[in-house]
């Protein structure tokens, strides 16, 4: 009997195209989760979000999805010979050939619902091992890359240019590449405490108000000037204006206060901490609490970006990368359980949100003294009541590894965007290949 | 094509944009004192810190004595480990972050050092090339959580940041900061292990020659093989500890050593503080072949490490490349981000010509025709530290007159750091970028976000914030309108706008915007009384927000 693992294996690498149709997707049975029937996924929102969650660093995902059984297994064994995760009873099975670390904090529990696609060996053709060449590659997400964001892309066609400035948010203080577009650009909002000028500004007081304040702002977008510097400050002035005079924001500019009624990660009483004992980083559970409160709040945001970084684990992985899954999985977790405690006017949170992490890339198969190095292929997931939970693509095949000793692809990434672009964001199908740049095969999760 | 022979001449408007590029602003008195003199030998002086004017006599002076930033621990409640009543106890107090108090290993107190001494080190240059290499050779605290170490990486950027590329190279490859960074420290390629091969990358990629140019994985490999083992030591008297709290402790300083099993100092500890009398074995004897070229990498018998052959090789194997990748950087940061191919190259040319030699060519390219054309003046968006320092230089005291004016002598920065996470927030979190790659720059400063710190930090400044701090309200920027911006009172609401624009030094406004301004501030008549001179720190505001305010 072939099984599915061996059945896409046997495509190889000119495979990869065919891995990512819908026939080798859909979590099919050999991979649904629980080992029971799937689960019927719950229709696509009307009113869509998407959470992307970018793991920063380029993550050993091998590590966190290790092979268990077959070649692959007796190859991570040696190449992983001291930080290889293999013990059974530290492993979720999740079919084919593939296990899910434990260390995953509330990912086996998500994986259960039937709410997690997995797409292993995610990556592109010609691969980089920089992780600034591959962060552009991956933010640009076009056949051919110009410069700006699959997202911002996104933003271009979908927002209205005066309007909907609160569409499209990051909870970063930067602006990925991903997010930026030709026209529009995404609002990069850190706090829920007054996003805000000085109380003063908006006074009557002798203080200049910010109309006054966005004049400067205003004249030089409306004169079109052609200098990059000034139209960059202006843009960004102008955002932060109209972002700040959004009615979605309550009173004094400051978003209605949130406790989650769900522990995140690096809560007092939260229950998983790190190897050390102590709590967990707070980096991405207050990233995501704040996504919470916004979407509480009533924003109008489509998309949200948030980050984890930290898992470029070139040494001290045996402490560092259990702690970073602990928090990446926990958030992820406590965030989908904090949905459902949140009703907005287009229905129940839950129902509109999917989240998308991804990295840059994975990590070499071979470890060095304590880390590992730079690799390609990556493993992406989307979790949601949407997805149809399950492995997608390939799992990539160890024993023929790249003339560096790196993993080939099995799916494009970009297949993933023209998925999401299209299931999830509502994109024509034309419309999704074009701002893509080319017609990438849809993955069946959605 | 980038014309990179020297002017012979300047106007007022020449030396100030001289002044914001290779430091950080010049008011409109003291351009005009360097306006005076021939520009080759002004800009000689300013890049040296030869002559009086650069004379960090009185800077150090201040310095070392000065109770300039405040420590958050600061506390009557000797209960809490590590605090101090600082107001209770003999200066000098300094900045609580070097010396014996490296402990503290604060990262907030030192980047209020950092900004102190920008907006006060009268060699301006060197701290702005200082900042230069710091975002390139970025090196974060969150890893190597040693503030000491950062402020020595800082300090090298200081002391040779003008010496020839590869010599300055080798010595970044040698810095403890960058050791812990990118995992010097933990490469250990002796006998069959496999190397670690973050710095060998990053190298490359991010220090020296730029993603994929003129290098590939197998040299990556083999100079991780020739740099493996190098690390350091410290002497035990080196490991500061907290009186309080002997568990907290930090090296405050180190020196470069080889782990290649050899013997190590006496009374020295090895890189994470163990004691020992033999360094292990991290070190792989052999040769590499890199770029196609053979090198023993063997460090000899009295600790020469011959790997600095393989760094050194960088430039002499890929010279070209090399200067390519330094063209781009010095051209982003120093002149233009609109240069052309044709600029590139032949600013690269020079970099070769000039053996790489960071003197000469720094010179060459700030006293260039091309670096003073039209086409150069505010072609960049400043990055924010250099930007609200630079506002500091033009708006607040010198040293000596602002010592008089709050209890704590100073613009407080450590407040200033210390208070919604400023830097971090404006997009240049100093001394702590989040990767190696440090802060892209010109308008990759700007974001929604970074505005609205921007706006943030300089309403301090501007509109004259304070801050209650253990019973005691500090101005953060403490500047008076009358004394230090307006010395003679102006006769009109647009001879208040140009005076401010002559010392905050904006790109041009449009007329129709500054017309705005005026006509709210100023709707009626104009008195100089105290009612205009709060609206001339309003109008100061507008000025540092608007769109021309961020280019320089």
């Amino acid at each position: 009997m072939t099984t599915r693992r061996e059945f896409i294996q046997t495509l190889g690498a000119t495979g990869a195209l065919l891995a990512g149709l819908d026939a080798c997707g859909g979590g099919g049975s050999s991979s649904s989760p629980g080992g029971g029937t799937p689960p019927t996924p719950t229709p696509t929102s009307a009113s869509p979000i998407l959470v992307i969650v970018n793991i920063d660093g380029g993550y050993d995902w091998l590590n966190v999805t290790p092979p268990n059984a077959g070649a692959n297994l007796g190859v991570y064994q040696t190449k992983r010979a001291t930080l290889g995760i293999t013990n059974p009873a530290l492993l979720t099975d999740l079919g084919s050939g593939m296990a899910l670390n434990k260390d995953f904090t509330g990912m086996d529990a998500l994986h259960a619902l039937g709410h997690v696609a997995w797409i292993p060996g995610i990556g592109m053709p010609n691969p980089n091992l920089s992780h600034f060449t591959c962060i552009d590659l991956w933010g640009q997400g076009a056949a051919v890359p110009a410069g700006n964001g699959w997202l911002g892309r996104f933003a271009d066609t979908a927002f209205n240019p005066s309007g909907d400035v609160l569409r499209g948010l990051t909870v970063t203080p930067d602006l990925p590449v991903m997010l930026k577009g030709a026209t529009r650009s995404f609002v990069s909002i850190t706090s829920a405490g007054g996003y805000v000028y000085p109380a003063y500004l908006l006074s009557t007081s002798t203080v200049p108000d910010a109309t006054t304040l966005e004049t400067g702002w205003g004249t030089a977008l409306s004169t079109s000037s052609a200098d990059p510097g000034i139209l960059a400050a202006a843009q960004a002035g102008k955002l932060f204006f109209d972002a700040q005079n959004n009615s979605a924001f309550g009173t004094g500019g400051t978003l209605t206060a949130r406790t989650p009624t769900v522990l995140y990660p690096g809560d007092a009483t939260y229950p998983v901490l790190k190897l050390s004992g102590a709590a967990l980083s707070t980096s991405l559970s207050s990233q995501l609490k704040l996504i919470a409160q916004m979407i509480a709040a009533g924003l109008p945001a489509q998309v949200y970006f948030s980050r984890l970084s930290g898992w470029d684990t070139h040494s001290n992985q045996a402490v560092d990368h259990p702690n970073l899954q602990r928090a990446l999985g926990g958030s992820i977790k406590a965030f989908y359980d904090d949905l459902a405690t949140i009703t907005t006017t287009a229905g129940l949170a839950q129902d509109r949100v999917m989240i998308l992490a991804y990295s840059e890339f994975g990590r070499r198969v071979q470890e060095n003294n304590g880390g590992t190095d730079h690799g390609t292929a990556g493993l992406a997931f989307c979790v949601g009541k949407s997805v149809k939970g399950g492995l997608y693509g390939g799992y990539p095949d160890l024993t023929s590894l790249d003339s560096n000793g790196n993993m080939k692809y099995t799916t494009d990434f970009r297949s993933l965007y023209a998925t999401v672009l299209e299931r999830w964001l509502g994109q024509a199908a034309t419309a999704t290949d074009t701002l893509l740049g080319s017609a990438y095969p849809r993955l069946g999760f959605l | 094509m980038a014309d990179l022979t020297a002017i012979t001449s300047w106007a007022l408007a020449d030396v100030q944009h001289f002044a914001r590029r290779a430091g950080f602003g010049l008011t409109p008195a003291d351009a005009a004192v360097l306006q005076a003199q021939a520009p080759g030998a002004a800009i000689d002086a300013w890049i040296d810190g030869t002559g009086t004017a650069y004379d960090p006599a009185a800077f150090n002076a201040a310095l070392a004595t000065a109770d300039v930033v405040l420590e958050p621990l600061v506390s009557a409640n000797t209960a809490v480990a590590g605090s101090v009543d600082v107001a209770a106890v003999a200066a000098p107090h300094a900045f609580l972050v070097q010396g014996t108090e490296a402990w503290r290993n604060n990262l907030n107190t030192a980047q209020a050092l950092l900004a102190w001494r920008m907006q006060h080190n009268p060699h301006a240059f060197e701290e702005r090339l200082a900042l230069f290499w710091h975002n390139l050779f970025a090196t974060g605290w969150h890893k190597v959580n040693n503030t000491a170490l950062m402020l020595k990486q800082i300090q090298l950027f200081r002391s040779q940041g003008l010496a020839r590329f590869d010599d300055l190279l080798v010595l970044v490859s040698k810095d403890p900061a960058m050791s812990l960074w990118l995992d010097s420290v933990l490469n250990n390629a002796a006998g069959a292990n496999v190397p670690n091969e973050n710095y060998a990358r990053e190298v490359m990629e991010l220090y020296s020659l730029g993603a994929d140019n003129g290098y590939n994985q197998a040299d990556i490999t083999q100079l991780a093989r020739a740099l493996s083992g190098w690390s350091y030591t410290f002497a035990e008297a080196d490991y500061i500890q907290n009186p309080a709290n002997p568990g907290q402790k930090f090296a405050a300083d180190a020196r470069f050593k080889v782990y290649d099993g050899t013997a190590i100092a006496p009374d020295t500890r090895l890189w994470w503080g163990g004691a020992a009398t033999v360094s292990s074995s991290q070190h792989a004897t052999s040769t590499i072949s890199l770029f196609g070229q053979t090198l023993d990498v063997t460090t000899t018998a009295n600790g020469w490490a011959k790997g600095e052959n393989a760094i050194r090789s960088i430039l002499s194997m890929k010279g070209s490349n090399c200067a390519q990748f330094l063209a781009r950087r010095l051209l982003t940061h120093f002149v233009t981000a609109s240069y052309t191919a044709q600029d590139q190259t032949d600013v690269a040319a020079l970099i070769q010509g000039a053996a790489f030699d960071l003197r000469v060519i720094l010179k060459t390219l700030l006293k260039s025709q091309f670096f003073f054309s039209a086409a150069s003046r505010y072609a960049l968006v400043e990055g924010p530290i250099s930007w609200l320092v630079r506002a500091t230089r033009m708006l607040c005291p010198a040293l000596a007159a602002g010592s008089a004016q709050t209890p704590k002598g100073y613009p407080a920065w450590r407040l200033v750091t210390n208070s919604a996470t400023t830097f971090d927030q404006m997009g240049m979190k100093l001394l702590d970028p989040t990767g190696p790659n440090g802060w892209k720059e010109h308008t990759a400063w700007l974001n929604s976000n970074t505005m609205r710190y921007r706006a943030k930090a300089v309403a301090a400044l501007a509109l004259n914030e304070t801050r209650a701090y253990n019973g005691t309200t500090y101005p953060l920027f403490p500047t008076s309108v009358t004394t230090d911006w307006f010395p003679a009172a102006p006769a009109s609401a647009q001879a208040v706008y140009d005076r401010l624009a002559a010392l905050l030094q904006p790109a041009p406004i449009p007329a129709s915007v500054s017309a705005a301004w005026l006509a709210a501030l100023w709707p009626t008549t104009f008195t100089w009384d105290s009612a205009s001179q709060t609206k001339a720190r309003e109008l100061a505001f507008l000025i540092l927000c608007s769109p021309s305010g961020q280019l320089y």
